[in-house]
């Protein structure tokens, strides 16, 4: 069935065609193309990862073009990841397109809305089946694109429109380092496939300097797409669009991009020590940076955003520390717990209508579902243990601990503490102590919480695909048996239970029981309250240097256009209007213009036969 | 006298006819303008018939051919003056101007 | 100075003369009448070129009937004139086109033909070139001389029928 992996992403894109086509006749109905089109992706790559499971690679190529010496092909590759990757992406999008139906429901752009997932998941699908770096880069711009449509989907709300807006320069700024890394990849190995450039690597046809800036390169469009420091600023500014949209693009699959691309090539980036020690450096500084933002946002869906960040922070800091293993499975539990935090937040938005999490509260009572399964997803990021964010978490901690610095070890046992910090933080002041007039808040749709109930469950039982007690399947499967689980001193994991049990403990002590005002800290150094609230300035910072600065050269630009440019351009055009109206002058019916015109020709030849003696010369 | 000037001459006679052909606004004189380039023409053909490599009667025949030619052109030419001056009223070659387009 | 070129001289002054006073006039009569000049300058310079037969061809043709048809046609379209009208037509750029070329065309061909020189004299074509072209033309250019014919013929018929007042026209007028 492997061979057939290249239909899994037709069928998204299907729907996006269809959609676009009959969407404004269907309406609502459009919900069900959707729904069963991502369905049978779903099944489809279910499919191919059983078969993958306990087969070998595949991976087949067609030539696109041939250009010189170069042929350029496309192609499905179906390596584990790639199968792995497949079926997680199907899978959330399935469950996204269910819970959508609800919480969309009475839309006026609802197909639209439908049909944009559709080629987002299309071409997400795409990316992660693609052997080589072009068609990568082809579907990751496509991915870009798909983001930028649903996170402007209210387009006419400013906010919506500056943040897709912001979100597409910004990835863009990362998407040229992609791009200029694949050029000089291609420069040096001639080849665009990723087998190609690893055996380049393996047979020194690459030289470690070389390899060392390409990839950097890469890993800055990494950098863009998975929201890391200090390209971060869109992603929480993307929480404009709808919260399914959220869900599944901007917490489960798209920002997992960037940590996947690197995981592909993940070859390539442990062939240079520096490139390593950048994706871990970038990733644990991001993990602490994000989650001290988070601990004062007051919008529901930013602290999620940030803590969205903070995740991918850890899992580029897991890369960077060697383990692949431990970054895919971050990447997976953290799509599903994060996919049902976004999911449930949004059903709590749709409950009361509001975003501010401190005009919320008591809501435990009104949203029997949502609330326990919010829960779990907090217990799960926060890495209580049993649940799937534990196991996850205590793996890159190993792995950092073993092999990265021990500073970056630190910084991501800080981050934890955090995050559970803020993750309770928000789950107290949302679901428990006095209901703030919402008196009409009630629970969503069953096909809102029917999706929310099965990531639940894969929040808890995720987890037990890799553990400390009852094996490492995903681990060996990913490596094909090379994997070996870290030796790391038990210590961690006690120690990483505690901090994520401390963080509660703080949050309960000042949200819950409210036993410790809330401002005991911001009383007392009120400037790093200011700075958090802030986002460190980092927006600001940007408006104040690239902002400005790019405005003030294209006003300058904008005038050499308008009197340069244009100016030459006026001139072309009236010397083409002048010689056109002194040609149409000549058109007057008038005998003896046209026998002037002929003699004047005529006298032009005979004088130049004159001047230079004939035909003959 | 040489060939050189009758030929010169025929061209000076030539260049008046063509000018006057090119810039007159009454169509008999453009006609007969016509008619004095066909004549500058005429001498070069006589002026060849004594003066040229092979000097012979040949250029007389065609002299008088051209001459015949061009009574020819000016009875149809005024024919069409006639006409052309019974449905516009004017003998001015500027007015006669809507071929055109 | 011979004679000849004395002769020369004069007749080719009447003939450019004649073309020059043309340009300049402005009654249409009158540059006709200026054109006769240049007509008869040219047949007697004919003579010169030992073309006497020709040259009689071309009082008769030129200054006789050609000239007389023009009067008529003149006549026949000009009810009334004014003399302060336009002689010519299009702007001054129409002109200095038309000047230009022509004067650029001459100056060039000139150049051409100023050094021509076969060394040949033709002057027994002298006296009897009336038979010579004669059996000429009915021999050597029988079919030309025929077809000639033919022309004036059809011009004759063409030029009935284009001056022909059609029934319509003739009530107009």
């Amino acid at each position: 069935m492997m061979n057939l992996a290249w239909v899994v992403p037709l069928f998204p894109l299907g729907s996006f065609i269809l959609l676009l086509l009959f969407g404004r006749r269907w309406k609502q109905r459009s919900a069900y193309v959707g729904i069963a089109a991502t369905l049978l992706s779903l099944l489809w790559a279910l499919v191919v990862l059983v078969d993958r499971l306990g087969g070998s690679t595949y991976e087949a190529n067609w030539t696109w073009m041939t250009i010189g010496g170069v042929t350029l092909t496309v192609g499905i590759s179906v390596t584990a990841l790639n199968a792995w990757m497949l079926a997680l992406v199907a899978l959330v999008s399935w469950l996204v397109h269910v819970y959508s139906q609800g919480y969309m429901a009475g839309d006026e752009r609802f197909s639209t809305f439908y049909a944009y997932l559709g080629l987002f998941t299309f071409a997400m699908l795409g990316l992660v089946l693609s052997p080589n770096l072009l068609q990568a880069y082809i579907f990751w711009e496509l991915v870009g694109l798909g983001s930028f449509l649903l996170i402007g989907f209210y387009f006419y709300k400013e906010e919506a429109k500056a943040a897709a807006k912001k979100a597409f320069i910004m990835t863009r700024i990362g998407d040229v380092g992609f791009l200029i890394g694949m050029m000089l990849l291609f420069w040096q190995t001639h080849s665009f496939d990723y087998d190609d450039i690893f055996r380049a690597v393996g047979d020194g046809t690459l030289s470690p300097g070389m390899t060392t800036l390409a990839v950097i390169l890469i890993f800055i469009g990494a950098i863009g797409k998975s929201g890391q420091f200090p390209l971060h600023t869109w992603l929480p500014d993307a929480m404009e669009g709808p919260t399914p949209v959220s869900a599944l693009i901007h917490a489960a699959t798209m920002v997992a991009a960037g940590v996947y691309l690197v995981a592909a090539l993940f070859p390539l980036y442990e062939a240079s020590h520096t490139a390593m020690m950048t994706v871990a450096t970038i990733g644990g500084v991001t993990a602490i940076f994000a989650a001290t933002i988070g601990l004062v946002q007051t919008d529901i869906k930013r602290v999620l955003a940030y803590s969205t960040i903070s995740q991918l922070g850890y899992m580029m800091l897991a890369l960077g520390a060697g383990s692949y293993v431990a970054a895919i499975f971050h990447l997976t539990t953290h799509a599903f717990f994060k996919a049902l935090l976004f999911l449930a937040a949004g059903s709590v938005i749709h409950a009361v209508r509001t975003q501010n999490i401190e005009e919320m509260g008591g809501l435990w009572r009104r949203l029997p579902w949502t609330a326990p399964l919010f829960l779990i997803g907090a217990l799960s990021i926060s890495g209580v243990p049993l649940f799937a964010g534990f196991f996850s978490k205590d793996e890159i901690l190993a792995a950092a601990w073993t092999n990265g610095p021990r500073l970056l070890f630190w910084l991501a046992v800080a981050a934890a503490l955090l995050t559970s910090f803020y993750m309770f933080r928000l789950f107290f002041l949302v679901f428990s102590g006095k209901a703030r007039h919402h008196e009409d808040a009630h629970e969503a749709s069953a096909s809102m919480v029917a999706p929310m109930f099965v990531l639940g469950v894969l929040s808890i039982a995720s987890g037990y695909m890799q553990t400390p007690w009852f094996g490492s399947f995903l681990g060996e499967w990913l490596t094909d048996g090379a994997y070996r689980h870290e030796a790391a001193p038990g210590w961690i994991a006690v120690l990483a239970t505690i901090v994520s049990f401390a963080g509660i403990f703080l949050a309960w002590l000042m949200y819950g029981a409210q036993k410790m005002p809330r401002d005991w800290l911001s009383a007392r150094v009120p400037y790093v309250d200011e700075l958090l609230r802030r986002h460190y300035y980092i927006d600001d910072i940007y408006r104040l240097t690239v902002v400005s600065l790019v405005s003030w050269i294209s006003r300058l630009l904008a005038y050499v256009d308008r009197f340069l440019v244009e100016g030459l351009a006026r001139l072309a055009a009236g010397i083409v209007g002048a010689a056109a109206s002194a040609g149409s002058r000549g058109q007057n019916g008038q005998a003896q213009t046209y026998g002037a015109v002929t003699v004047a020709g005529l006298a032009i030849l005979v004088v130049i036969f004159a001047l230079t003696g004939g035909y003959w010369l | 006298m040489t060939l050189s000037a009758y030929l010169a001459l025929a061209l000076i006679l030539f260049c008046i006819g063509l000018y006057g052909a090119l810039t007159k606004r009454n169509t008999v004189i453009v006609l007969i303008c016509i008619e004095l380039m066909l004549n500058a023409v005429n001498i070069n053909f006589v002026a060849f018939a004594k003066y040229g490599a092979h000097p012979s009667v040949h250029g007389h025949v065609f002299a008088l051919f051209a001459i015949a030619v061009a009574a020819a052109e000016a009875a149809v030419g005024l024919a069409a003056l006639i006409a052309f001056y019974r449905s516009r009223k004017t003998v001015h070659v500027d007015e006669a101007n809507s071929l055109k387009h | 100075m011979s004679g000849t070129d004395i002769a020369f001289f004069l007749l080719a002054l009447a003939a450019i003369a004649g073309g020059v006073t043309m340009l300049q006039l402005t009654n249409v009569v009158h540059m006709v009448i200026a054109l006769v000049m240049t007509f008869f300058g040219i047949a007697g310079l004919y003579v010169l070129l030992s073309a006497e037969f020709v040259a009689v061809v071309q009082v008769l043709i030129y200054s006789g009937a050609i000239t007389i048809i023009m009067l008529f046609a003149i006549m026949l379209t000009r009810h009334h004139t004014d003399q302060r009208e336009r002689q010519t037509t299009g702007g001054v750029w129409h002109k200095a086109v038309a000047a230009l070329s022509v004067i650029a065309f001459g100056l060039a061909v000139y150049f051409g033909i100023r050094q021509l020189d076969f060394g040949a004299d033709g002057s027994a074509l002298s006296g009897d070139n009336a038979k010579a072209i004669g059996k000429s033309l009915y021999s050597y250019y029988t079919i030309p001389f025929e077809i000639v014919s033919v022309i004036l013929l059809v011009a004759l018929i063409g030029a009935i029928v284009l001056a022909k007042k059609d029934g319509k026209g003739a009530e107009d007028e």
